[in-house]
This record gives C-alpha cells, structure tokens and sequence, in this order.
C-alpha cells in the first residue's frame, strides 16, 4: 500500500498552484497543437525545451505530460473536422469520424472521442501508476548486455512496424546512429565524425534536430506540394453531446480499447497506429452495425480513440521504468528528464520518488481538465482551424528556427537545423519514418555506452552479451520482430496467387 | 540512395583514418561507427534491390496507385531561402529582423497574396515574441541592430 500513500503525496505536490497552472498551460498548448495539423507533441515538447532552465523539474515535467496527454485529446478534433489526422495515432479516427461529421453527427463524434480518450487515459494511468514501480524493482537486476538486447529489440521492433517498409525504417534508424555517433566519445575523447569542425565537438544537439525534421522538414514538403492539399473544415452544429444510443454503443468499444492500448504502449510496438488500427478491426468484427461501417459508425471512433490513449499512458512505462522510450514524443521527454540530470531507469522511483508521484497524479488531473477544456470549448479549437495556413507555417518555423538558436545561442545548431529540415523534407517525400531516426539518435549513444560496459566486464568476450536468459528472450523477440513482417508478407502473396489462380 | 551507400562509406573511411588515441581500451571507439557504416551500406543495397523490383517511394498517407504531382520547387526554393536568410542574419541583423524575413517569406512561399498585411503582422508578432521572451523567459536572442533601442 506503499504505492497509495505515494500517490496521494502525490496529488497533494501536484494540486500546488504553480504546479496545476503549468498543467493547465500544458494541456491547452498541447491540445492546440494536436487541433493544428503540421505539430505534434514531440514537437510542441522540443520547443519548449529551453523553459527547462528556469522552470522547476517537476512543473516542467507536468507540463510536458499535459502537452502528451493533450495532443491526443486535440487530433481527434482535427481528424474529425478536417479529416487530416493531426497526429498518427488518430488517423484511424478520421475513417469514420470524418464521415460522421459529413452526416451532420461531429458533435457525437467529438464527444465519444474526448469521453472515450478520458476514460481510457484514467485508466490507462492507474495502470501505469500501479505497474510501473513493479516493473523498475524487476529491472534493477537488468545488466548492461540485457540493456543492449532490450534496446536492440526496441529499436528492431519500432523500425519493422512502422511505416510501410521494413528497409525504410531500418535506414531511418541508422541515419540517426550515425548523427548521434558525431562528436567526442565518452571514453575516450575521440573525436568521430566532426571533420574538424570544432562546434561539431559537443556533438549534434538532439532538440535542432527534433524540431527541424518535423517543422522545418514539414514545411519544405508542404511548400512543395501545397497545391493538391485543400483544407475543408466541417462546421459543426449543435453541442458536442451524445444520445443514450450513443452511450449504448460507445462504452464497450471504450474499454476493448483501452485494454488493447496500454499493453501495446507498455511493449515497445511502434507507436500508435498497430493498437488503434486493431481497436478498429475488432470494433468493426463485434458491431451488430457493421453496414455503418465506412459510413460513420460511432463504435470506429469510439474504440480507437480509447486505445490511442491508452497506448500513450502504455508508453510512459517503458519510459519511467527502464528509461526506454517508445515513441518521438516519448523520446523527447527522456531528453527533458536528461536536462535535468535525471535518468528515468530502474532506479528512478528510489531516487526521484516525490517527482515521478507527483508527475503520475498530474496525469490524472491533466486528464479531468482535458476533458472540461475539450466537450464545451470544442468550439474554440475548431475556431483555431481558420487560421490563415501561410501564417500558421510562418509562425511554426521562425519559432522552430529560435528554438535551434535559443538553446545554446549557438549558429551551429542552427546550420544543422537547416540541413536536418532538408533531410526531413527527403524523408517525407520518399515515405521514410522519423520515429527510429530519433531513437537512434537519442539511444544510439547509450546503446554504445551500455555495449562497452558489457564488454568491459566481460573483458572483450562478445558472448557475454547473450549469456543471461533475459537477453536469450530478448534475442528470440527480436527475430520474431524482424521476420514477421517479412512472413505475413510471404503469406499474403501466395493467398493472393491461388486465388487468382 | 546512392546517398544513402556513400554516407556509410565516409563514415566507414573518417572512422578508418582518424588516429586512436595511446589510452588502452577493452573496446575500440571505433566498433560502433563501423557497425553503422555497415549497416547503412547493407542497407542502401537492399533497398535498391526493391527499387529494381519495382518499389516505388511514396509520402505517408499518399493513396496508392494516384500519380504523385511533381514537386513545386519554386515554393520550396522560396522556403528555404527563407531558412538561410535566418541563418545568415540571426547575428548580424538580430533576431527582429532576421525572424521577420524569414516569417515574410513563408507566407509568400505559401501563396499569400497580401503581402503588405503579411509583412506588418509578422514583424509585430516577431516584435511580441522576442520581447516575451528576452523580458519574461530569460532567454538570450540577439538584438542586433536595435541594441540599446528594444
């Protein structure tokens, strides 16, 4: 019952006024950039990232957890009003939402969104804050080689599934290993892959490069082909309230989702688009309504909106407990732990307690406010969408641009910030996904360090490096992971031939 | 792609040349680079195999099967020599003015018409931003020709 008491310790820490206002502030940015397509939340996260210097650990944290939780909230909008998914994991939610809203039903589909998203986010975080602490006192026996297994099989897993091509994302991730791998080594003072710049010593900064692959990278491929996208905003009419057949047929699909979210969050399984996209098939499966289906079933969005939160919650645990991130957002938030000089990892709970508590009760409260700040102010955000998009571009890249310079005052980190937009830019294009990029870049390093610990103790024996069970299943995994895809693919081929055969 | 192979042979070669330090290590600082540099060679070959094969590259989200429009490099062209006005003038201008031209050029990028209206309101917010975070944040940007004015 420790655990309780912690929490409660917790609410108390995040109910201080300072604290609940950064979690107000948090959950509005964050719902105004999952309303504004073009942002997300690692985004919105990494240009915040300089307040760290001023703000404290846990009113920051609360802020960056508010923004997470928030973009969700704030997607859904989007995908319902404009059919273009603010964010990845709610574009399952655009299929049906947006075909609902065209009936004229936006205000339902709005509200089982944001209900859903709130009742599977409580859950999903009372989960989180009961397994959490389970998970970290196991990890604690975790040794260097099992690290080095368990990131190998984070980064196998995020680079298979995402996206549509297994050698895109693998190219993906090993662009960021090399950009990481620029600078001096720890141990050694080496200097890799600066060609003798001096600046390049320090190494790439992660935030330059988070904010321009997705702002300055965005931008140049919407510039590039800003004539084929419209903009089409739905006016909704009435409230955003549900009817009692809305109720009937929404719950259900809540909690299914939920309870598919979290563990795919919890394992690293590459985002949210694997769990939202179940959520919809199985809903679709179960629903005594499946003629609707394709044309506004309420059960589509409903579903998948509770699972892609949940998946957000999931992924904290990983994050919190092992110090693994799983998605670009969670990633980003592992660099703000970093800032403070904080490592999220087993031993996070024993060190840092008081924090992660009160980090994991402002989840709940970040949650209720979202709810009140989404169902009767639903008009609001829809309003944010009539914003002239020259000047929305405008506005996110010279702040995207300040953000680079602002972190050291360095015009480096600017030059680099450039050259990843362009690359971002190439990556969007050709249909590479940015997420394995960034974990490489941000656990690239750490990879290497946990690698030559091993090897260290060891004393040069590689075996070492899958001598203990854990890292034999991790191994094991880890082939599954990359062959899958490969497998279901084969599969798919030859049903395909003796069909048309 | 070719790219893709030719990144993975400098990483490779700057790895190779560049002199180890006398300090004796278990594991070279140089195990990862080549690991890396392998792993980008080894792949590029992969992917231009399915090139061969007939994969085409397509955007996230891009419906299969319609043709891809061809990229408007005049408008991306207009971007970036938005970035590089930023770039060039964020300590020599200052941070009002550098920002200012690039926000003007976006939105000229992005086929505003208005272009006195763009100009008057993006140097304003530019104007609100850096006073909000130079006065209330505590955050250092230059300012340039304005020094001692702002």
């Amino acid at each position: 019952m420790n655990n309780v008491q912690s929490l409660i310790d917790g609410f108390a820490s995040a109910l201080t006024l300072t604290n609940l206002g950064f979690g107000l502030l948090g959950t509005f940015l964050g719902t105004l950039v999952g309303v504004l397509p073009g942002i997300g939340p690692a985004l919105a996260i990494a240009l915040l990232l300089p307040i760290t210097y001023t703000v404290s650990p846990a009113s920051a944290l609360i802020m960056f957890a508010a923004i997470y939780y928030g973009a969700m909230y704030g997607g859904s909008t989007t995908s319902i009003l404009l059919n273009t998914p603010g964010e990845s994991g709610s574009v399952i939610t655009a299929l049906e939402g947006n075909k609902m809203a065209r009936r004229g039903r936006a205000g339902a589909a709005l509200a089982t969104a944001a209900i859903g998203s709130f009742i599977a986010g409580t859950i999903a975080t009372a989960i989180l804050a009961f397994t959490a602490p389970t998970i970290a006192d196991l990890a604690i026996q975790v040794g260097s080689a099992d690290y080095v297994a368990l990131m190998l099989v984070a980064f196998t897993t995020v680079s298979s599934l995402l996206g549509a091509s297994q050698i895109r994302g693998f190219i993906a991730l090993s662009i960021g290993l090399a950009l990481g791998l620029v600078g001096a080594d720890l141990q050694s003072g080496l200097s890799r892959l600066t060609f003798g710049s001096d600046a390049a010593l320090e190494g790439i900064e992660t935030v330059p490069v988070i904010v321009s692959i997705f702002a300055l990278g965005e931008a140049l491929y919407i510039a590039s082909r800003y004539k084929d996208l419209g903009w089409n905003v739905i006016s909704m009419k009435g409230k955003a309230l549900m009817s009692r057949e809305d109720w009937k047929r929404s719950w259900k699909p809540w909690i299914r989702g939920t309870f598919l979210g979290f563990p795919l969050g919890v394992v690293p399984a590459g985002g949210s688009e694997v769990p939202t996209f179940l959520s919809y098939s199985i809903e679709k499966k179960l629903s005594k309504h499946k003629e609707e289906f394709g044309e506004g079933a309420i059960e589509g969005v409903a579903g998948p909106e509770a699972a892609n939160n949940a998946n957000a919650a999931g992924a904290l645990v990983p994050l919190l407990a092992l110090g693994l991130p799983t998605s670009a957002t969670a990633a980003v938030i592992l660099v703000a732990f970093q800032t403070y000089q904080i490592q999220p990892g087993p031993t996070l709970f024993l060190t840092n307690g008081a924090l992660i508590w009160t980090l994991i009760a402002s989840l709940f409260i970040g949650n209720a406010l979202l709810l009140i700040l989404n169902l009767p102010l639903v008009r609001v955000w829809v309003q944010l969408l009539k914003i002239p998009r020259p000047y929305l571009f405008a506005g996110i890249v010279t702040f995207a641009l300040m953000g680079a310079y602002a972190l050291n005052t360095s015009i480096f980190d600017v030059q680099v910030a450039i050259a990843i937009g362009i690359l971002g830019f190439l990556f969007r294009r050709f249909g590479m996904p940015i997420t394995p990029l960034i974990l490489g870049l941000i656990l690239g390093p750490n990879l290497e360090l946990q690698f030559r610990r091993a090897l260290q103790i060891s004393a040069g024996d590689y075996s070492t490096l899958w001598a203990s069970p854990l890292s034999k299943i991790l191994y094991l995994v880890l082939i599954i992971a990359l062959f899958t895809p490969i497998i279901v693919r084969i599969v798919r081929k030859v049903r395909k031939d003796a069909v048309a055969r | 792609m070719g790219s893709l192979f030719l990144l993975g042979l400098i990483i490779f070669c700057e790895t190779y040349t560049t002199e180890l330090p006398a300090i004796n290590l278990t594991i070279s600082p140089r195990v990862f680079p080549y690991a890396v540099a392998g792993l980008l060679m080894g792949l590029s070959a992969l992917l231009f195999i399915n090139i061969l094969r007939g994969d085409t590259a397509l955007p996230e989200g891009h419906p299969e099967g319609t043709p891809i429009e061809k990229s408007d490099f005049k408008s991306f062209g207009t971007v970036l020599a938005s970035f590089l006005a930023f770039l060039l003038l964020i300590e020599r201008a200052g941070f009002i003015i550098a920002a200012s031209i690039t926000f003007f050029g976006i939105t000229v990028a992005f086929d505003n018409k208005k272009h006195g209206r763009a100009a008057i309101f993006g140097t304003l917010f530019i104007t609100v931003i850096y006073l909000a975070f130079t006065r209330f944040l505590n955050v250092q940007l230059p300012a340039g020709i304005f020094k001692g004015v702002l």
